[in-house]
Formats: C-alpha cells, sequence, structure tokens
C-alpha cells in the first residue's frame, strides 16, 4: 500500500465487508445471538414489512377518498420493533463497522449521525425526517440504494444543545421509512422512553483471539517490528476487548518512534478522559491488592476531585452484600472527612491516606461479591451539592409573590410554607380559590399547591 | 379592612412591637433603646420558629420610623448564593499590592456572601435623618468560618450600619463575635399570652375551643406561634368547633412521612433504593445534610424500638453527623450512615 496520505488506521482498516470483520456476539434478553445474522435479518425484515405497510396505507387513501370524513381509517404504521433496534456495548468492539460493513454487502447507503453534531429537535429533523419520510422523485426512476440510518452515540445526547433530541427520534421511529440503527456505550435514563420502544442488542466484548489476528495483520501490512509479541499482548489485555483502542495504540508506537522501554510506553497510553474514568472505575473492583489499586490511581490522570464521587455513585453496582458495603462506605467516609481536612488546614502530607481509602480500601470491601462478569454500566455522579439546592422556575416565581406580600425567605417557603399550603388546599377547594386570588397566581404555580 | 388575607399566620402577623404576643421585658427594654435613639450591635438568640425575626424586624420599623425603607435589610445566611453573585463576587477580588509577607502579590478574596450581600448595605451611608442602618442576619451560625469576616467589618463599619444577627445556636457563634454583641435572650411564649392571642384569633374567626384545646395547641406547637396557627387554621376547615382530638390529627398532617419511609426502607436492607430516597429529600425540601440528620434522630424516637437499639442508632447517626462537618461530599456520608442501617436490619 503506497504512504500517501497519514490516515488513522482506525479508518484506513474499517472493514469493508462482513467477511474482513472480527464478529462479536450479542446478547438480547439473556439469549446469546450473532449479531451480523440478526442485523442483516431486521434489515431485510423491514423492507418487506414497509412494502406490506406502504400497499396497506395505498389502498386505505383509496378507501378514503370515496367515503365522507368519519369513515376513514387511519393510516397503519411500521411497529417501531421492527423499525429500530439498538446496539449497545462498549466502545471500539465494532458497533459501527458493523453496519458500515453490512450496508456495504448489502448495497446500501448509511447515513450518519453522530455526536459531533449538534442534535438539536431542527438539526435532526433536517437530517434525517426528510430522508426517512420520503422516497425522493429520482428515487423512482433511478435504481438508487436504499438508505440505513445510523444514530451513532445516542448516549451522548444530553445537555442543552441537544434538547428535544429523544422525542424526534422517538417520532422519526415511528414514521420511518429506513431501518434506523442507533449505538450507545452506557445506559441512560433520559433514553428510557427510547429503550421502550425499540429492540436492544447487549454487543459482547470481542474475543483475545479475533483480536490478535487483527492486530497481526495490522502488523504485517504496515510492516512494524519494534512491537515484540509479549507487547502486544500487554496492548491488548490493557485495552480489554476495546479493538479500536488496540489499533490506535499499535499507530501510536510505530509512529511515535518509541525509544527505550516499549512496555512502560504501553502502560502510560491514554484513551480519552471519558472513557477512561469508565475503564479505571471498572478496573479498580478488580484488583485484588492494595498495590494493584495504588497502582491505578498513580497512573491515571483523572481528577481525584471528582473521581471518589464517581466511586461513589458506583458503588451498589459492583458490591452487592450489606455486610461489604458498610465495610467500602467506612473508608469511603472517612476518605471524605480525610479530604476535607486537608481543604480546610492544606495537610497535604495526609493525601496519601485518602488515595488509598478510596480506591483500595472500597474496592477490597468486596469480598463475596463475585467480580464482575460481562459489561457493567458506569454511571455518572448524579448528586452534586449545588444543583440540589437551586429553586426551580416556577417555584421562585410563587416565593416573588409572595415576598411582595410578606417577607420570608426561599427555604422556609419550601420546608415550612409550601407544605402548609399543600395540605390546606387539598382539604378545601375554597381556600385553594381564596390564595390564588390573593397571591394573583397563574395556572402553573397553582399546580405547585394542589 | 379592604382585603381577606386568606393565610392566617400572615393575617395574623403583629403589625408594631407593642402587639407581639408576651414577652414583656424584652419589649420593655427594646422600647428603651428605642427611646435612647442608640443601641450597639445586636445578637438575638432563642428556639426555632418563636419569633425572633418578627421581634427584629418589628423593632427596627420602630427605631428607624418613616426612614425604615431604605435603612433597613434582612438577609438570610442559609439561602446559597446564586451562580451570578458567586461570579459577581469572584471578579470582585483584588490582587494585593503588598511587596513583603505571605500575602504579597496574593489575590485577595472576601468571602461570597459578605461580598454580596453585607459589604454594599453596610459601606453606603445611611440616607435620610436616621442615625444609622440596621442590617439584620438570620440563621448566623450557618456562616461556620466565614464569621471571622465579621470582626473588622463589626467595627469598621458600626458606626454606619448596626447589626442585629439572628441565631438558634449560640455555641457555634464565635467568641469574637460574641463579645461585640448586646445578647438577647428571647424566650418561648409564655402560656397566658399564648392563650389569649389564641382566643382572639377564636372570636376573630367565630372558633369554639376550650382552655383544654388550647393547652393541647400549646404543646403541640411547642409555642411556636407560626406552628400553633397553621393548626388551627387546618382544624377549622372541618368546622368551627375546635377540640382535642381535632387539633391531633391535624398537627399529625406535618408530619413528614417521607422520613420515616426512608427509615423503614433503610431498616429492610434496600440500600440502594433508600440512597434514592434520601437524595429525594434532599432535592426536594431543600434541608442540609445536617438537617437531614437531626430529622432521623426525631423520627428514631418515636419509632418503637428497644433500647439497645435505639442506643445503637443514634450513636450511628452521631457519628456520620461529626464525619459531615469536615466532609465535603454530603452524599457520602448519608450514603455510609444507610449502608450500616441496612445491615443493622440483619439483627432487628
Amino acid at each position: 500500500m503506497p504512504k500517501t496520505v497519514e490516515m488513522p488506521y482506525v479508518e484506513k482498516y474499517r472493514p469493508k465487508s462482513l467477511k474482513e470483520m472480527a464478529l462479536s456476539t450479542a446478547r438480547v434478553s439473556g439469549q446469546r445471538v450473532k449479531l451480523e445474522e440478526e442485523l442483516s435479518d431486521f434489515i431485510k425484515n423491514f423492507f418487506i414489512e414497509r412494502k406490506r405497510v406502504n400497499n396497506e396505507n395505498a389502498k386505505i387513501r383509496e378507501h378514503n377518498k370515496t367515503v365522507i370524513e368519519k369513515e376513514q381509517k387511519e393510516y397503519i404504521q411500521i411497529a417501531s420493533e421492527k423499525a429500530a433496534v439498538l446496539l449497545e456495548g462498549p466502545p471500539g468492539i465494532g458497533k459501527t463497522s458493523i453496519v458500515f460493513a453490512l450496508a456495504n454487502d448489502l448495497n446500501m447507503e448509511v447515513i450518519e449521525t453522530n455526536a459531533s453534531d449538534t442534535r438539536t429537535r431542527a438539526t435532526l429533523e433536517k437530517r434525517l425526517k426528510e430522508t426517512s419520510k420520503s422516497r425522493g422523485i429520482m428515487d423512482f426512476i433511478t435504481e438508487s440504494k436504499e438508505k440505513i440510518i445510523l444514530i451513532d452515540e445516542v448516549d451522548g445526547i444530553y445537555g442543552v444543545q441537544d434538547r428535544g433530541a429523544v422525542p424526534t427520534i422517538i417520532d422519526l421511529v415511528q414514521n420511518t421509512q429506513f431501518p434506523i440503527i442507533m449505538c450507545s456505550n452506557e445506559y441512560k435514563t433520559s433514553l428510557q422512553p427510547l429503550y421502550n420502544k425499540i429492540r436492544r442488542f447487549e454487543v459482547q466484548s470481542l474475543p483475545k483471539r479475533e483480536v490478535l489476528k487483527i492486530a497481526h495483520n495490522i502488523l504485517k501490512k504496515e510492516n512494524i517490528t519494534q512491537l515484540k509479541e509479549e507487547d502486544l499482548e500487554l496492548i491488548i489485555d490493557k485495552n480489554n476487548g476495546d479493538l479500536r483502542g488496540v489499533i490506535n495504540d499499535i499507530q501510536g508506537i510505530s509512529q511515535g518512534k518509541v525509544e527505550g522501554d516499549v512496555k512502560e510506553f504501553i502502560l502510560s497510553l491514554r484513551r480519552d478522559s471519558l472513557e477512561e474514568i469508565f475503564t479505571l472505575i471498572r478496573d479498580l473492583f478488580k484488583v485484588s491488592s492494595l498495590r494493584e489499586a495504588r497502582n491505578l490511581t498513580d497512573k491515571s490522570d483523572v481528577d481525584y476531585n471528582f473521581l471518589y464521587k464517581w466511586v461513589n455513585e458506583n458503588l451498589p453496582t459492583f458490591i452487592k452484600t450489606n455486610r461489604e458495603l458498610v465495610n467500602a462506605y467506612e473508608n469511603l467516609s472517612l476518605a471524605d472527612e480525610i479530604f476535607g481536612r486537608i481543604r480546610i488546614n492544606q495537610y497535604w502530607d495526609l493525601l496519601p491516606y485518602f488515595f488509598d481509602l478510596f480506591a483500595g480500601g472500597v474496592a477490597l470491601s468486596r469480598k463475596e461479591t463475585p467480580e464482575a462478569k460481562g459489561f457493567r454500566r458506569v454511571v455518572f455522579p448524579r448528586y452534586t451539592t449545588g444543583s440540589y439546592f437551586s429553586i426551580t422556575g416556577t417555584q421562585k416565581e410563587l416565593v416573588e409573590k409572595l415576598n411582595k406580600k410578606y417577607e420570608i425567605s426561599q427555604i422556609d417557603v419550601i420546608q415550612n410554607l409550601l407544605p402548609f399550603l399543600k395540605i390546606l388546599c387539598g382539604s378545601s377547594r375554597k381556600h385553594l380559590k381564596n390564595i390564588s386570588d390573593w397571591l394573583e397566581l397563574d395556572a402553573k404555580q397553582k399546580k405547585l399547591l394542589k | 379592612m379592604t382585603e381577606e388575607i386568606p393565610i392566617w399566620r400572615i393575617k395574623y402577623y403583629p403589625k408594631n412591637l407593642d402587639q407581639i404576643c408576651g414577652r414583656t421585658e424584652i419589649k420593655k427594654a427594646l422600647k428603651n433603646i428605642i427611646a435612647e435613639k442608640n443601641f450597639p450591635h445586636l445578637l438575638f438568640i432563642g428556639a426555632e420558629g418563636i419569633g425572633k425575626t418578627t421581634l427584629a424586624t418589628l423593632f427596627s420599623k420602630e427605631f428607624l420610623g418613616t426612614e425604615f425603607g431604605a435603612n433597613f435589610k434582612l438577609v438570610y445566611a442559609n439561602v446559597p448564593l446564586s451562580e451570578e453573585e458567586r461570579k459577581q463576587a469572584r471578579t470582585e477580588a483584588y490582587i494585593s499590592t503588598s511587596k513583603i509577607g505571605s500575602t504579597a502579590g496574593r489575590r485577595i478574596t472576601t468571602p461570597a456572601f459578605i461580598q454580596i450581600k453585607v459589604k454594599p448595605f453596610a459601606q453606603l451611608k445611611a440616607l435620610g435623618t436616621a442615625p444609622f442602618k440596621i442590617l439584620v442576619i438570620k440563621n448566623f451560625e450557618v456562616l461556620g468560618s466565614n464569621q471571622q469576616g465579621f470582626r473588622r467589618l463589626m467595627e469598621i463599619y458600626g458606626s454606619n450600619c448596626r447589626m442585629i444577627l439572628i441565631t438558634t445556636k449560640i455555641s457555634s457563634v464565635i467568641d469574637p463575635i460574641i463579645s461585640r454583641c448586646q445578647i438577647f435572650l428571647i424566650p418561648r411564649v409564655r402560656f397566658e399570652h399564648f392563650g389569649n392571642l389564641m382566643n382572639t384569633i377564636a372570636d376573630n374567626e367565630s372558633l369554639e375551643f376550650s382552655d383544654e384545646s388550647i393547652e393541647m395547641l400549646y404543646k403541640l406547637s411547642e409555642g411556636r406561634i407560626f406552628q400553633a396557627i397553621d393548626i388551627l387554621q387546618l382544624s377549622s376547615v372541618t368546622g368551627n368547633k375546635i377540640d382535642k382530638t381535632v387539633l391531633y390529627e391535624n398537627a399529625q398532617r406535618f408530619q413528614n412521612d417521607l422520613i420515616r419511609s426512608l427509615l423503614l426502607i433503610s431498616l429492610k436492607g434496600d440500600f440502594p433504593k433508600s440512597r434514592e430516597l434520601a437524595r429525594k429529600i434532599l432535592s426536594k425540601y431543600k434541608y442540609t445534610i445536617h438537617e437531614l440528620f437531626k430529622f432521623l434522630l426525631n423520627e428514631i424516637n418515636k419509632l418503637p424500638l428497644s433500647r439497645y437499639v435505639r442506643s445503637e442508632m443514634i450513636n450511628l447517626i452521631a457519628d456520620a453527623d461529626f464525619r459531615a462537618l469536615d466532609g465535603r461530599d454530603s452524599d457520602i456520608q448519608i450514603s455510609a450512615l444507610l449502608s450500616k442501617f441496612c445491615l443493622f436490619s440483619q439483627y432487628l
């Protein structure tokens, strides 16, 4: 292969066909299935279903032309579990690749949107809905390609920028003319309405021998000689089934012209920070000695101000019995107390205790719960003190209206006055009316009192 | 009266110092101050909800007379600052011009609360003919180590602005502040004054009730006038005749069920669920972690537990509360406590 353009190996070796791929297995409600078979079945079935639905709808349209408005029938839709699937699994195991390879094999086009696009309602509609709803006029004349819609990194939808995206996707699933495939790393509660509607495949990590085969192939093609067999295994072990990570590491080492100890270098390679936290948390609960835990926290760049909150949030996922939980929390709460003292009095000498307690102390409290097998979800720390104490819009308006008549603090209203008013208004409608008239409340604020 | 006020606690809110129920000695002392037209910084100490703020506000109103609106301010130390206010405080920090010592070239920041809420008011000259401004700070003990910032503040701006600090816990106010203030211990309202007030309300609202039920009301509300009026209004919904059982039933409705169910769920041993509920309570009522621990303590005293179990549980709460004082993440501390409760369930 001529070395004209420097491309990331990940893109260069992205499989063109299913035959080149390291195929991963998946789970659907506990059962093992072959992902590639399920997906191609899904796509074939979708087009059969679409044909049926469109024929039915054509009949209904004819029927509706002839009868009065009352007797008109409603158009039918493709059932949402037949219109869309969700692939869920750890990063870098080929979720996106399998879609592209499949499309290539079936001679179809992929329309993709991912986390790098802003996904507000408007942009999503512009990009996807028009393609998904109708086939252009040209499609009927020329034998144009069918399309697959790929919504990558669905779990990356959050925040203000992506407002309204989830309802749009649900709407899209119900009205689509093309099969939709979504990919995601983590479970997210905000996506729950979506999960209820579609089929979910839990994609498993790649087996080691498959990864090794592909890595050897790349080494041969790129003429990389400085990596020994044991180094390669180290890379693969470290990435834990993440093929993309392995390929990136290989590129990093071969092009970085590493001198000296390759092993040290491999251990210091980083994925991006969020992914790193996820793997760090998973690894932390697998350690068997304090030294290992210490190694993990020492080598990691993750901000420790933040890391122990992640440990707190995900502790019940990895540690199940109450006895172990108590031990873990005993250590974690002591760590928190020590950290507080460090920050107040600047006793930075105490920092090692903090690290050992929240990492090793917590992880080694796991004695009875078996080691996590398979893919465990790691979630963001949801509790942050700041945001929990802010008052929402409607409540604030109510407090302001009250304050015009009667001086009282926000906290007092929420803790004392509002519960009282709720009980009072709950027991008599007359009071509700009087109070809302007196304060000139609108319907939304009135709801607070009910 | 032009408009009927539907909430009784606002309707019967006293209009001036004389209307405040009971507390004759304190009112007399405050009246003397008003006659003299001068007073030092004041520190009001008393139990929760017995009318310290009402007293301070009405006193200032009478002291300042017509200049009240411009020269009086009431701030709440326990209301957290908004994001904009914090940002503003950060921008107002200045860089030290000193060339020696540990402060050389350092960024000097004052606590955000003082910077935003206290200083701007205290620095400006008193308006009109008023001798000085009055600043009332509620829940002063919440400020913790930020109280240090008040030491010089009270001296420098003392001639321009007098402060009335209100607190429930004298032990958490630092000594230098106490020594700068005249202390007023505000007692609970006495039963006979309480009875008089309740009888006036009963006459106004044409309610019937006996001396016995007044006694009951006094006990239920623990002398807190606002709460007594709330219970009374709630009881009046069902009818004009108010006896002990009606009062008792209505007072029970004020109990917070969520705290009890938090205890029960954790004593069943379900940790994830109880943590979820604790977070819900904290976010709904905006309690601080210490308040939540206090409520848990009250609830434990009501549950039918053996003496040993109760003392063990109180021990656990005390330990958690103590750690939360220094800790930075309150969620960890409450989770730690709940996990201990969950384990405890095995021995019940």
